[in-house]
């Protein structure tokens, strides 16, 4: 049986019924208050919004040197994994290697994302290898065809995939040849993209960093997409900016539908399953992932189906509101990773500074607090997606139509509100 | 007194267990083993009886445990994976039985103990961490039960 997580001993104590209620009432009472109270003219120009930060941040975030340091601190900190990897023990109490893939880079990126921005991008140890070969080369990094435009975050969705396959329904999670194994396929994938295509490459297809990056759509720091200058701006502004690539609504619906498995994995009627089931465990995990990814983008086309019929014209009603999702999504994420962050991330540091098997840090939250922040989180996201829905709704629909075209969306984010919740209720 | 509770499935098992547990307190003390609560954990294996729920431990006349029976056999896990639920600072007791020589480990409380094929093996540990944790076998990778402390 694959440990949650890959890494970790300590899961969530389901949250108290009383504490799933009101955060599922709390949840319709947002959306049905939007349609009425909300504003009626759209308010968020994410490419122009925000306030330009003094201009010796603006040097600095510019600044060659931190640019320099943040790629050789990447290089240095994937050196250091690839190392224990190779050469450390196959045991992850005693190897700094899983808990540094599984909880500082992937649940990380999530905070060090939403308060820096895009981190990956400087950070990427890919990206900085191509850097570097390219200039071995004597070629320009940029250099090489451009991506098809069909192609848009697809790969990133792809990869996130992998990614989420190798960590919830893999027999061995944090083994070290499997992380091996799946860092080199990633590293050659993602080296040949760039090799072919450019660094463009990384920014669109790599899954770490398009999932940083969606992620820093929500900081309040960002560059403003219309002329690139650093700003301070509301994060539902940054959200309305997000470029609405092909495949932005699969790398969302893989976010939530992995989140989603995870919370049902742990439910013992699911373990039962797999330990008993004649396919076996890995495949039982692989359909049971894959269902939870398919049932979350299954609704999500039937809203859009539901909205291109109430809206008569709307061209890609898919992509169009995609970004509503991405709170709902971060949401999951805090509720999910928040203690694997919190008690792992420091263990994984012992570890890595040499004490072989260091107790678990002691939680930061009481099991009630803890619960209190998971629904808080999981609502907090629902309404910021219902308000960036109502936004793109009042800009793209006639007035008349606004409320009727935001209806299916609403449905959609209270199923996966309450789905969400039902999950922190019952697994 | 620890509260416990098992899902519906395993309940009537438990029930079974109880009234041997009640039976095998009666005849034999199994108190002769003392923990300290928060340090390490006690093995005992060999002779020890095969059935039991007992709400005994009660050497230092303070907390009841919550004992729990796990048999592996052919890869299955008898009763089927539930929730044992015990109070924040009680003592669990897990009497594991498996048919192959194997490693049984409680996450999140690093407790361990080895497996000898076909002998019951008891593991004890006072529950003073918060939380769903998972007790496996190592060897044939199963989850046989979780703990569910609060």
């Amino acid at each position: 049986m694959p440990l949650a997580h890959g890494v970790g001993g300590t899961q969530d104590l389901p949250i108290p019924a009383f504490y799933a209620y009101a955060g599922g009432f709390a949840a319709l009472l947002v959306s049905f208050l939007a349609l009425g109270l909300l504003w009626p003219e759209p308010r968020y120009a994410g490419a122009t919004a925000g306030r330009p930060l003094p201009r010796a941040v603006q040097r600095l975030a510019a600044s060659p040197a931190l640019r320099r340091s943040a790629a050789a601190a990447g290089l240095a900190a994937a050196a250091f994994v690839a190392g224990h990897l190779l050469l450390g023990p196959d045991d992850p109490a005693r190897n700094p290697a899983p808990g540094a893939v599984y909880v500082l880079l992937w649940v990380g990126l999530v905070p060090a994302s939403l308060l820096l921005g895009p981190v990956w991008r400087l950070l990427n140890p890919l990206r900085t290898l191509h850097a570097l070969a390219c200039r071995a080369l004597g070629r320009d990094p940029s250099a090489g065809r451009p991506l098809p435009p069909w192609l848009g975050h697809r790969p990133a969705a792809a990869g996130l995939l992998a990614f989420t396959w190798l960590e919830l329904a893999a027999p061995e999670p944090a083994a070290t040849t499997a992380l091996s194994a799946f860092l080199a396929a990633h590293a050659a994938v993602q080296l040949t993209g760039a090799a072919l295509h450019g660094e463009r490459w990384f920014a669109q297809c790599d899954p770490f960093e398009a999932y940083s990056a969606l992620l820093a759509r929500l900081s309040p720091v960002g560059r403003r997409p219309a002329d690139g200058v650093l700003v301070l701006r509301s994060p539902l502004a940054g959200l309305d900016a997000t470029p609405a690539l092909p495949g932005l609504t699969a790398v969302l619906c893989v976010l939530l539908g992995s989140t989603a498995y995870d919370g049902f994995s742990a439910a013992p009627s699911w373990i039962d399953t797999l330990q008993t089931s004649s396919l076996g465990r890995t495949a039982t995990a692989t359909l049971g992932l894959l269902a939870a990814v398919a049932l979350v983008a299954a609704l999500y086309a039937a809203c859009a189906a539901a909205v291109r019929l109430v809206s008569g014209r709307l061209a890609h009603p898919l992509s169009a509101f995609a970004h509503s999702l991405l709170p709902i999504a971060l949401g999951y994420l805090v509720a999910h990773y928040f203690t694997l962050f919190v008690t792992e991330g420091p263990r994984t540091v012992t570890i890595a500074s040499g004490t072989d098997n260091p107790p678990p840090a002691d939680p930061l939250l009481s099991p009630g607090g803890l619960a209190a922040l998971q629904v808080l989180a999981v609502v907090t996201g629902h309404v910021l997606g219902v308000v960036a829905a109502h936004d793109r709704a009042v800009r793209l629909f006639p007035a008349a139509r606004a409320v009727a075209g935001q209806l299916p969306l609403l449905a959609l984010m209270v199923c996966y509100t309450v789905g969400g919740l039902t999950l922190l209720l019952a697994a | 007194m620890s509260r416990r509770s098992l899902s519906p499935a395993t309940r009537p098992a438990a029930v079974a267990l109880l009234l041997a547990g009640v039976l095998v307190a009666a005849g034999c003390s199994r108190g002769d083993t003392h923990h300290e609560p928060g340090t390490g954990h006690e093995v005992a294996t060999g002779s020890v009886p095969p059935a039991t729920d007992v709400p005994d431990r009660g050497a230092n006349g303070s907390d009841a445990g919550t004992t729990v029976e796990i048999a592996v056999r052919d890869g299955r896990v008898t009763p089927a994976p539930g929730r044992v639920e015990v109070g924040l600072g009680g003592r669990v007791v897990l009497l594991v039985t498996s048919d192959t020589a194997d490693e049984l480990h409680v996450h999140g409380y690093d407790e361990s103990a080895h497996l000898p094929a076909g002998e019951p093996v008891e593991l004890a540990f006072t529950a003073d961490r918060a939380g769903v944790f998972d007790v496996e076998t190592h060897g044939s990778g199963l989850v046989v039960t979780q703990l569910m402390v609060r």
